[in-house]
């Protein structure tokens, strides 16, 4: 009788004692090899390609997939953020380009297996490479930005030699294959689970990875948290060598006061979605890194639309351009954390370069602005709406009160409109926003990219409606121009244009303020804008 | 055991005839989402180069495509089938995501509710006991405090004192420490699952992850709570029967607690019903601040990006709560005072 009330109590204490011995000196290692990544958007698919993946998706995929070719790094201004122009191979050992520009050969790494063991074969490659042009995913219109738009172009050789085939020599598709959509997926593995209806296993590759990645999946809760492990084969980064970092946990915390908390306390590690308030007082603090790299591939604009009046009249916008208050915006809205595209000077009244996005020669200057209204005809000024998106509430808001209070001074009545993202993004597809702010990034930064897809046709992501033919021209011809000098003329025309017609004013390129423990190191300013958890390690 | 019988009886049919609720809850929220500006296609089409074929694939993905009554018999002949539709922006099945992250809320909601009973009705008996004493305007005092303050704001400061600036709280991320594995989930409520597994440690962690959250919606909702249970205390201590009790020599613990209290708790048991599904929806903030994985922010997220499935699974399950709650309380009502029957 004794003895049997005796044993329960007896097991748990025994259970407690071993849990804590197991538990924790595990715990106290395992914490210096685990990178806590704190991050207010959440993993809401595993594969990058599914319509309405996140951006943390995008960077996850980074560390799950791995692609044919990686873009380099290089040192900005003491930052470390990638390099379009050096492109070094992944999957692939090496790889030639044909003189004439239309042939890609890939050679694979003859040491390359997916993370179930089987090898990376050229026959997966080309499944994966199909699938991205092929099945109605998002890398569809990515590759399609590099010439890459049918299965035929790509060609297995031989088990360790895939060739890519294009119509025109396109600069942009080697770093097309870069990009996050088109990762190399274990095939075998993947066609087990495709169906008639879904030949490409879109379903299945949303909840589970099939690929030959840095880290491999080990819990994936949407909306909450993804943990990884590393994967211990995988030698893609420095040779012989797998990631810094054993575990890897993605966590979602929507409150940015706490995300700073987190990050000041030491219980998180990274994190890159600050409030810019809040990464102010903690680089003052000087306890935390903080690296804060100016997204170069990305501009926060004011943007009018061009065909809707009185915004359709070059003269109104020229005048709007010259009554934002820039240095006020700038100091409210970012706090200065960013690369002002305003305040230029343009000696001999052409731009100073053919780079987009380029500084232009604006400052406030409302007698200017009012010239302007009178070469309009408007000299009594009008009234407009100004919107931006609840998302952007805490840089845009302050931003808009700073537009609405300047432009009253020249007799233009703003109306500040604050919508719910979907409702925003729905009324700039219709062309239905006269007058608003919004910001966009490309994934490769070449300027006749930025001035085809943000400038031209009657498509979403002309935000200002601007339809000049020249312009179009223009950018069109210089998407094929090998010659790097004339393709720098052509640069330098079209930020002319840009600057005389005024379709839309842009204002800065906010920094991503990276702010992390002291002890990480490594960390680099990718082109999707989120952390490659392959990049970092500590000290 | 025919009063049981019959209790439930009642019960089942009170349920039955809440059905036609449901179903105009149901058709209303499915039509003002769609009345509501937003196209959710054109938001979650917003990668970089995603023009109009992504848009339509998306619309045809989500059955947009389709004439409204023709997506409402479709919506209602899943609804029959026991599936809510699929989010789009967990990119899971609704009917997953509220299963994991009902828990999370009601779990936190009761602990609060429970905090806030445990404070509010000695309080509220306290003041009673001495209306116009300094005990009764100090109460009145704290209970103003905690309405003025919002929840995300105690909430805040809260994590400022607690964690930020002493150190006593863990981080406020969610129901568990990250490094704490979880244990086999039966209810789906940390704290039972976790002595269920008899791993008392990670009880203990996840009770500290839940005490600020609990506490900063506690403190919300003590005032109504307080302030009922005192007005309601001093009808039932000027009544005849306490007179009565008092002059036949009672002692004060039985005039007060078993006479008095008995007899005033009916509306402080209406309004804790009633508070409790108001929280329910509205701890949102609190779910915020403290990244908890609760059912509301999922709620807002959906919202915000014009996410059908998920806020329209909300909103029925919020409604089929409701009903429940109401149930549960005219249950309490006859516990409280067998002269009361539901019917």
């Amino acid at each position: 009788m004794r003895l049997v009330s005796f044993r329960p109590a007896a097991c748990l204490a025994a259970t407690a004692a071993l849990l804590l011995v197991a538990n924790a000196p595990a715990q106290a290692q395992t914490r210096a090899e685990t990178l806590r990544y704190v991050t207010g958007a959440s993993v809401n698919t595993l594969d990058p390609n599914i319509p309405g993946s996140t951006r943390e998706s995008f960077a996850l995929s980074m560390s799950t997939y791995d692609r044919l070719v990686a873009f380099g790094r290089k040192e900005l201004n003491g930052k470390w953020v990638f390099d379009l122009d050096k492109i070094t191979g992944e999957l692939a050992e090496s790889y030639d380009v044909s003189p004439d520009g239309l042939k890609l050969t890939f050679r694979l790494r003859k040491d390359a297996k997916f993370q179930d063991g089987s090898p990376v074969t050229a026959d997966d490659v080309k499944w994966s490479l199909d699938r991205c042009v092929t099945a109605p995913i998002l890398g569809k219109a990515q590759l399609l930005t590099g010439s890459l738009t049918s299965a035929d172009q790509f060609k297995v050789i031989d088990p360790l030699t895939i060739e890519v085939t294009l119509p025109k020599p396109d600069k942009l598709a080697l770093p097309n294959l870069a990009t996050v959509y088109p990762m190399i997926i274990n095939s075998k593995l993947a066609k087990e689970h495709a169906t008639a209806d879904d030949p490409w296993a879109t379903a299945w590759l949303k909840e589970h990875t099939a690929g030959s990645g840095a880290y491999v999946i080990e819990t994936f809760k949407p909306g909450e948290q993804v943990i990884v492990k590393r994967n211990e084969d995988w030698n893609r980064g420095s040779p012989g060598k797998p990631a810094f970092f054993k575990r890897v946990i993605i966590q979602s915390v929507p409150e940015p006061a706490t995300r700073a908390n987190l990050v000041e306390r030491g219980d998180a590690d990274l994190v890159v979605d600050l409030q810019a308030s809040d990464v102010q007082s903690l680089e003052a603090k000087g306890k935390l890194k903080v690296i804060s790299t100016p997204q170069y591939n990305s501009i926060t604009f004011v943007s009018m639309n061009n065909q809707m009046p009185p915004f359709d009249n070059v003269n109104v916008r020229r005048a709007i351009a010259f009554a934002l208050p820039y240095d006020d915006m700038f100091k409210a809205a970012l706090f200065g954390r960013g690369a002002p595209l305003f305040g230029a000077s343009w000696p001999d009244g052409k731009p100073a370069n053919g780079i987009y996005p380029f500084q232009a020669p604006l400052k406030t200057d409302l007698d200017k602005a009012r010239e302007y209204l009178k070469a309009a005809g408007l000299p009594e000024g009008f009234s407009t709406t100004f919107s931006f998106n609840v998302g952007q509430a805490s840089t845009a808001e302050p931003m808009a009160s700073l537009v609405k209070e300047s432009l009253a001074k020249i007799g233009i009545k703003v109306d500040i409109q604050k919508l719910p993202d979907a409702q925003m993004s729905t009324q700039i597809n219709e062309k239905k926003l006269p007058f608003f702010t919004e910001g966009i990034v490309a994934w490769l930064p070449s300027t006749d990219y930025f001035y085809r897809n943000f400038y031209t046709g009657n498509q979403r992501w002309n935000y200002s409606s601007i339809n000049n033919p020249e312009l179009a021209a223009i950018a069109q011809e210089a998407r094929f121009e090998p010659d790097k000098a004339k393709y720098e003329e052509d640069g330098r025309k079209l930020n002319a244009i840009h600057f005389s017609e005024m379709p839309q004013i842009p204002l800065w390129q906010p920094n991503q303020d990276a702010v992390m423990a002291s002890s990480i190191e490594g960390y680099t300013y990718e082109f999707h804008r989120q952390v490659d958890y392959r990049d970092v390690g500590r000290k | 055991m025919t009063g049981l019988g019959a209790t439930m009886v009642r019960a089942g049919r009170r349920l039955l005839s809440s059905l036609p609720a449901l179903f105009g809850v149901l058709v209303f929220t499915f039509l003002l989402m769609r009345v509501l500006p937003g196209d959710p296609a054109v938001f979650f089409a917003s990668g970089p180069n995603a023009g109009k074929e992504e848009i339509e694939q998306i619309r045809k993905q989500m059955g947009l495509d389709k004439s409204v009554p023709e997506q409402l018999v479709f919506y209602l002949s899943d609804i029959g089938h026991g599936n809510l539709g699929r989010s789009m922006m967990t990119g899971q099945p609704v009917l997953k995501d509220l299963r994991e992250r009902l828990p999370a809320s009601l779990e936190l909601t009761f602990t609060a509710l429970l905090i806030a009973l445990i404070a509010a009705v000695p309080l509220g008996v306290v003041a009673a006991l001495k209306p116009g004493s300094p005990v009764d305007h100090g109460v009145r005092l704290f209970c103003a405090l905690g309405v003025c303050v919002p929840t995300f704001v105690s909430g805040l400061l809260l994590i400022y004192a607690f964690y930020y600036l002493l150190g006593l709280a863990p981080d406020p991320t969610g129901r568990i420490d990250v490094f704490t594995s979880l244990p086999p989930q039966r209810t789906g409520f940390l704290s039972v699952d976790f002595l269920l597994a008899g791993d008392v440690e990670g009880w203990w962690a996840a009770c500290k992850q839940l005490i600020l959250p609990a506490v900063s919606m506690a403190l919300f909702v003590i005032a109504p709570l307080a302030r009922i249970t005192r007005a309601s205390m001093l009808v039932s201590l000027g009544s005849d029967f306490v007179r009565t009790a008092r002059s036949v020599g009672l002692s004060w613990r039985k005039v007060v607690i078993t006479y008095a209290l008995r007899n005033a708790i009916l509306p402080v048991i209406t309004i804790a019903g009633i508070v409790f599904s108001t929280m329910l929806g509205a701890n949102v903030l609190v779910e915020k601040v403290f990244s908890w994985p609760g059912v509301a922010s999922y709620a807002l997220d959906a919202l915000l990006s014009s996410d059908y499935a998920p806020v329209q699974g909300f909103v029925l399950l919020m409604a089929s709560l409701f009903v429940l709650v109401n149930l549960v309380v005219d249950i309490c009502y006859g516990i409280a005072d067998p002269r009361v029957s539901i019917g």
